[in-house]
């Protein structure tokens, strides 16, 4: 067996007024001598260990402390020994190890039955521990009941109260029941004894009752009931908004601003070439656009000598009103959209499409803003300087660049202006461009057909020197401009073709564009027949990109080749030419 | 005619404004003290009592609560319950020690004890609740439960100040109190030594507030219910 030492088992005050300690022996007697045990303590201000002064009052192994040893908020220390030595030591103040005694006196009165007489409600009360003072309030109690049926296990507990009565509701007449008290003090966590059990049995006070089967605990069937409910109502809400007309019947959509005729992915894809040509069909917008185009005017063109024309000013005219327009062309690479989709660098000779998506819209814009760019000079002074044209050995190269240039700075309106003037200073400036650029003009109006389309025609046999106009402009850019793609592109083809039938669909920025881009701007006043593949001058060797191919735009025309084997596709954007069709809708 | 009214409602507002100032100007408090009608408004002495009563116990309650926190979170483990046998800063200030000291002592000069003690913790409990924060991860709980006590000893202190003005009827006597010097040892560099000392202060204000806490029962008691609560 383990030796157990004697412990201090516990030191309790029931009051507030005196207390007293417990031990154990354990089995410390039988093993060694028998000694006495002792319990000392000391006050705080003691100096020695004095002996306990009680060892009978409180039983057996104890010690006990009256009113007259005990000093409240002062710690304590006691200790277990004997005369050798010591076992247990325990130090303490005695407001801590504060324990009531149980109260006393439970009963109980009845309150109250239901109607039907199955519960019914009592009034347990009962009398504070006699021990404490509860009356001169030198300490305060706080009381716990608990109570049980007779055949059950477990207690329930009530919350503790300070008051020493309790009514208990709806207990079941038909059973009986054990209560039970304790206190312990206010501010304290433990509690004392319980008290005497109370035992409550509603038979032996007379009282009528009934035996009732056992109630629903819980009523588990309207759980049921709701729960499906729901559960129902949440099913018809989701097939209700997987049916799409239900659900447009209960919430209908709210409409969205929407013109007619666009749709917002249009826009969203940047094409906005046909989302001008529908908004164009929408009179207001017409309006808008061609309102201010002072280049949106009939051309009136005559048609004289190819000849003449070659030296008249039309290609003048239109170079000069062209840096403007090869400004805007050139300048058109910047932004709009739309221009993303503009002329591919890379067009099949025979694919004049290829120039599409340019922004018909776009160009106008650029256009509009006049932006000088001086590509669009450069072009031209580098076609003029770069360009030896040996095969181009006329006497029109002849011409001073700057006349070309200086009518290339003229601003736009005026060469509007002059284009619907006259010819003649348009034809001369054709004819220094074409002294520089030659064979690429196509700018000699040939012939104007019945519908009013212009036929232009290089006017220049001298198409072979003039290949690639290099450095004009880089290729997005002359793509990107309306006329000057396609014109380029018609341009480098038809001189191509003309000299050694090859494609040569890059991008030439040549300046005789230029006047195929005027040609198209104007030509939008004009309401342009279908392609005409009239060679305007059947002399031109060159192919004649003078018939209206497409009317892209307001500005833009597609013209064809109709020396060439010009695919007729209808491309839908070429650099801001216009389809016919397209111009037929536009224009009223 | 709308103008009208709206003028009308802003005449409203403002009547409402103004009254509404002037009446939180009287200083309405969460208990209604003076009765309606009353010339001299007071509140009784059983009131007075009750709400000390009320602090006294929710301060040894929170005192109750903050040191047996502190004693698990910090105490264990080092041996401070042996320690904590020295002496509080109020042990010089006499006392009633047992129920005979204290229903023989006037309730005079009991109130004085009680404001003696009260003050003598107006100053420590203070830095208490500044100092606790310097902690290593002191628990919230801990934090605002030091806010609070000191909190509400003050308020404590003014309501015993009160009802000494009305219950003495000579002079008031020199409340003795105590000076705490304590301070440093909160803010001892060794951690062990501060922690011991901060063990200390919160046993000590545990044992005084339940000292507190029992003689305003008692008075209460005695004045108010006639020694028959």
């Amino acid at each position: 067996d383990l030796l157990q030492w004697p412990q201090i088992s516990k030191c309790r005050s029931p009051e507030l007024e005196t207390f007293s300690c417990y031990w154990t022996d354990g089995n410390y007697y039988n093993l060694t001598a028998p000694g006495t045990i002792q319990l000392l303590y000391m006050k705080r201000n003691d100096e020695d260990w004095k002996e306990c002064p009680d060892y009978i009052t409180a039983g057996e192994n104890s010690c006990y402390f009256n009113t007259s040893y005990t000093s409240i908020w002062i710690p304590y220390c006691v200790k277990l020994a004997n005369k050798d030595e010591v076992f247990d030591e325990k130090c303490f103040s005695v407001d801590e190890i504060v324990l009531p005694d149980p109260p006393v006196h439970l009963n109980w009165t009845l309150l109250n039955t239901s109607q039907t007489g199955i519960h019914g409600d009592i009034q347990v009360r009962w009398d504070p521990p006699p021990t404490a003072d509860v009356q001169k309030g030198w300490i305060t109690l706080e009381y716990e009941l608990q109570y049980k049926e007779v055949n059950e296990t477990k207690w329930k507990e009530l919350e503790p109260r300070l008051s020493t009565m309790v009514p208990l509701y709806s207990l079941k007449m038909g059973r009986d029941y054990e209560i039970r008290v304790r206190s312990r003090q206010r501010t304290s966590e433990k509690f004392g004894e319980f008290s005497e059990i109370l035992y409550v049995s509603f038979s032996q006070a007379g009282f009528e009752f009934v035996h009732c089967a056992e109630e629903l605990e819980f009523p588990w069937f309207l759980v049921v009931i709701f729960g499906a409910c729901g559960l129902a109502v949440t099913v018809i809400l989701i097939l209700l908004s997987k049916q799409p007309r239900l659900k447009m019947l209960i919430f209908p959509p709210v409409p969205v601003p929407k013109i007619k005729g666009i749709d917002t992915d249009l826009l969203k894809k940047g094409k906005l070439d046909e989302v001008n040509s529908i908004l164009a069909s929408h009179d207001n917008y017409k309006t808008q656009l061609y309102n201010d185009d002072l280049w949106v005017e009939f051309i009136e063109l005559d048609i004289e000598d190819p000849d003449v024309k070659n030296r008249v000013s039309d290609t003048d005219r239109l170079l000069t009103e062209d840096h403007l327009k090869s400004h805007n062309c050139l300048g058109a690479k910047d932004d709009d959209s739309g221009r993303a989709s503009c002329c591919e660098p890379d067009i099949p000779e025979t694919d004049f499409s290829a120039s599409d998506t340019c922004d018909a819209i776009s160009d106008i814009d650029q256009f509009k803003k006049a932006t000088e760019k001086e590509e669009d000079l450069l072009c031209l002074d580098r076609k003029d300087n770069d360009e030896s044209l040996p095969s181009l050995a006329d006497t029109d190269t002849q011409q001073p660049h700057s006349t070309t240039r200086s009518e290339n700075s003229q601003p736009w309106p005026p060469f509007t202006d002059s284009i619907d003037s006259a010819s003649p200073s348009v034809h001369t400036q054709l004819s220094n461009q074409n002294s520089l650029t030659n064979t690429d003009f196509y700018t000699q109006v040939s012939d104007i057909t019945p519908a009013g389309s212009v036929v232009l025609s290089p006017g220049q046999k001298n198409k072979m020197g003039r290949t690639q106009c290099e450095g004009c402009t880089e290729q997005n850019f002359t793509m990107d401009n309306a006329y000057f793609c396609e014109a380029d592109v018609k341009k480098c083809i038809a001189v191509t073709s003309h000299e050694e039938d090859e494609p040569h669909v890059q991008e030439q920025s040549c300046n005789e564009d230029a006047y195929f881009t005027t040609e198209s701007l104007t030509t939008t006043g004009i309401n342009l027949g279908a392609s005409t593949a009239e060679t305007p001058s059947s002399e031109m060797p060159v192919p004649d990109y003078t018939s209206i191919h497409i009317v892209h735009s307001p500005q833009g025309l597609v013209l064809n080749a109709t020396a060439l084997p010009v695919p007729d596709k209808e491309f839908n954007m070429s650099c801001g030419y216009v389809s016919t069709d397209q111009l037929n809708k536009i224009m009223p | 005619m709308s103008n009208k009214g709206t003028s009308l409602k802003g005449l409203l507002l403002v009547v409402l404004l103004v009254s509404n100032i002037l009446l939180t100007k009287e200083g309405v408090t969460s208990l209604p003290i003076c009765p309606n009608g009353s010339v001299n408004c007071q509140v009784s002495l059983g009131e007075l009592f009750e709400r000390a009563v009320k602090l006294s116990h929710s301060i040894h309650f929170l005192a109750s609560e903050i040191f047996n926190e502190f004693d698990e979170r910090y105490a264990q483990g080092r041996g401070f319950i042996a320690k904590a046998v020295n002496g509080c800063h109020t042990s010089s200030l006499t006392t009633p020690e047992d129920k005979e000291q204290a229903q023989q002592i006037h309730h005079e000069d009991l109130l004085n004890v009680v404001l003696g003690v009260l003050r003598s913790w107006n100053d420590p409990l203070i830095h208490l609740a500044s100092e606790v924060q310097r902690i290593k991860e002191a628990p919230d709980t801990i934090l605002w439960k030091a806010v609070e006590i000191e909190e509400q000893n003050k308020r404590l202190l003014e309501g015993i100040e009160k009802i000494i003005g009305r219950v003495h009827s000579g002079e008031t006597g020199n409340e003795i109190y105590s000076q705490w010097e304590g301070l440093p040892s909160l803010q001892l560099a060794d951690e062990d030594s501060r922690l011991f000392a901060f063990y200390n202060l919160l046993h000590c204000f545990r044992r005084d507030s339940h000292k507190i806490d029992n003689y305003l029962k008692l008075l209460k008691c005695r004045l108010i219910h006639d020694s028959n609560c």
